[in-house]
């Protein structure tokens, strides 16, 4: 059968942001279904910490659950357009051979799995991390216990592996519904637009580079968005990782920023190599022309540094925003936590380690790029 | 103009022979013929004879240059100014225009006459299409065009009329020897039609990795006097 069972399992990107998502979902609510029973023994003097705990438990469930609920989304549309298309001969066979759309969208349900391993995963780690969360969100005198709750098994693990299921299947069916015979003979293309090219104002003429630049991009939009998405973890939790070392404790500082740098690490890896491996052909006849290194991955990379910087800059405004606003409005009446001011330092010593990981990220690739043969190319066909 | 000195070209680490001890001298304006079945090695050869790739033995000499001291940059640059390459399967670059897949030969060597060019194949009218919406002979077209924007002083062809029926693959061949005629580059040519030997000076013919005879045409034909 052609979409195996492994087909599934190896999406690591989805794999680790559902990891993520569940994890940091597993303990905060956790602790919010715990700390809600205990409510009838909490004293006046506690009441301000007690709801603001309550309310950075659920703002936070809701958050990372949601935000990077929707990055899965993103992801598995990615995957599995990269899948039917780099399958586009196979599943053209099995339609040609009579089976239904549905049927062969139906074996995308595995892609799901990923799902399953992320979130499962993530909420066994969740129950390892909580005892040193509960000892962090802890208030005074106020013994909240771990208890299990089998309904955030269901909620975190076994909802979302259903509705990612099948959600992979309806889209897969979606993206198999185009004739036959292009998709035999490999026609990846959507319908070409018949859409004529702007003609350019300007008298200057864009040279080849550049323009390979701006096509490469405009062909792999999705790419940009991950690119995007990858520095805004990036910059918004090891920003919000370092200051959070000041307002709450430095175990939580550190889940941040661990999280924040595992998030971006892998959707970048993920973004760029599948950007490789699109303009494998691309590179490869730049080469033969006598491009140089340099100018290869220029021509592959370059559309996309607008973004990655994008992204870091909106990632330190969201963390300053989201800080502002926790440290303000839900702990305004809690005495015990500092004022809250934009970090420059921090903003200065995680913008010097953004570009340091960025370019060192591009020059591994670049070099990956340089070591494509030129033959293997040929030989494809 | 280019000459190979005994050359060895082994893939998976020394297990694959492809060439097996190959020398050839090529004269510069030649139009050079290489003639062979398929998987004889034909494709390798033009590759390290291009700077494509480095050889595991013997010489290959640019002009007294020696290819295979070369550094990765000094290659580069070799390709950049001196090789033109045309293949059977195009490769065209997809999400680009012809124009703009014609500008990746010229701004090479900052040609900006390159739409003359374009004209010259006969695809002024088409300046704006992707290579999708293009017939086979208008695809190896733009692939001259874009070979010639660059000015090469070699010219490597792989099955240039491989992929093409037999109407439209006289006519690219046609127009690659007429360009020839008028620019004078040295043409080496991959084939293992029969027929397409006539048109060349000299013809290479090899088999699993060696040469085994060379000959001189006295008076090559053109691309409509011969059989298909
Ligand atoms: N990069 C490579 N790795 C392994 N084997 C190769 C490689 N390139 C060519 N070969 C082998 O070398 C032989 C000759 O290939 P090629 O030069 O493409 O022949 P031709 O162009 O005459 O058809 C073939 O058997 C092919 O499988
Ligand atoms: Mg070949």
């Amino acid at each position: 059968m052609i979409i195996s069972l492994k087909d599934g399992l190896k999406l690591f990107g989805i794999i680790i942001v559902a990891f993520c998502a569940v994890f940091v979902c597993t303990f905060f609510l956790n602790f919010y279904m715990d700390a809600v029973e205990i409510k009838d023994t909490v004293t006046e003097a506690q009441q301000p910490l007690y709801d603001a705990q309550l309310a950075t438990a659920r703002f936070t469930s809701a958050i990372s659950g949601g935000f990077l609920g929707l990055i899965a989304i993103v992801m598995v549309v990615f995957y599995i357009k990269l899948y039917v298309d780099g399958h586009m001969r196979q599943l053209g066979i099995l339609k040609a051979m009579g089976w239904s759309n549905q049927k062969i969208a139906f074996r995308f349900w595995v892609f799901g799995l990923s799902i399953f391993i992320g979130t499962a995963l993530g909420f066994g780690a969740g129950h390892i991390a909580m005892p040193f969360i509960y000892e962090g969100l802890t208030i005074d005198t106020l013994d909240i216990d771990i208890h299990f709750h089998a309904i955030l098994l269901i909620m975190l693990v076994f909802v979302p592996t259903i509705i990612y299921s099948l959600f992979a299947c309806g889209y897969a069916y979606f993206a198999l519904r185009r004739p036959v015979n292009d998709m035999l003979k490999g026609r990846v293309e959507k319908k070409l637009k018949r859409r004529k090219e702007k003609p350019a104002k300007d008298s200057k003429e864009r040279s080849f580079l550049v323009e390979t630049c701006f096509k490469t991009l405009g062909s792999k939009k999705l790419l940009a968005f991950f690119v995007a998405f990858a520095c805004f973890c990036f910059s918004a939790m090891v920003q919000m990782g370092a200051s959070m070392k000041q307002l709450s404790t430095e175990t939580m500082g550190l889940m941040i920023l661990v999280i924040g740098i595992v998030l971006a690490v892998t959707t970048m890896f993920m973004a760029v190599t599948s950007l490789v491996k699109n303009n494998v052909k691309t590179v490869s006849m730049m080469k033969v022309f006598g491009y140089s290194m340099k100018e290869c991955a220029l021509s592959v990379f370059g559309g996309y540094v607008p973004f990655a910087f994008l992204g870091f800059v909106v990632g330190t405004g969201y963390q300053y925003g989201l800080l502002s606003l926790m440290v303000n409005i839900v702990y305004k009446d809690v005495a015990a936590v500092p004022d809250y001011n934009f970090n420059v330092p921090v903003f200065f010593i995680t913008l010097a380690c953004f570009i340091v990981l960025y370019t060192a990220v591009m020059a591994v690739y670049a070099f990956k790029l340089n070591k494509v043969s030129v033959k293997e190319v040929m030989l494809e066909n | 103009m280019i000459k190979a000195e005994n050359i060895i070209k082994t893939y998976n680490g020394g297990a694959v022979e492809v060439l097996k001890g190959v020398s050839l001298d090529i004269k510069e304006g030649e139009k050079i013929v290489i003639l062979g079945a398929s998987g004889s090695g034909k494709s390798t050869l033009l590759s390290v004879l291009s700077g494509l790739e480095r050889v595991d033995g013997g010489k290959v000499f640019y002009d007294d240059k020696d290819l295979s001291t070369m550094t990765e940059k000094e290659l580069t640059e070799f390709r950049r100014n001196t090789v033109g390459f045309i293949f059977q399967q195009y490769y065209l670059l997809p999400h680009l225009n012809v124009e703009n897949n014609v500008k990746m030969g010229a701004d090479l060597i900052g040609n900006k006459d390159f739409r003359e060019i374009i004209k010259a194949v006969g695809l002024e009218n088409k300046l704006k299409n992707k290579p999708a919406e293009l017939s086979g002979g208008e695809q190896q077209r733009v692939c001259i065009a874009r070979a010639l924007a660059k000015n090469p002083k070699i010219l490597f062809l792989d099955e240039p009329t491989g992929a093409l029926d037999e109407k439209t693959g006289r006519e690219v061949l046609d127009y690659i020897i007429k360009s020839q005629g008028e620019r004078g580059f040295t043409m080496v040519m991959v084939t293992h039609n029969l027929n397409i030997a006539e048109t060349a000076d000299t013809v290479i013919k090899m088999n699993s990795g060696v040469i085994t005879e060379v000959y001189h045409n006295a008076s090559p034909k053109t691309a409509f006097e011969i059989g298909w």
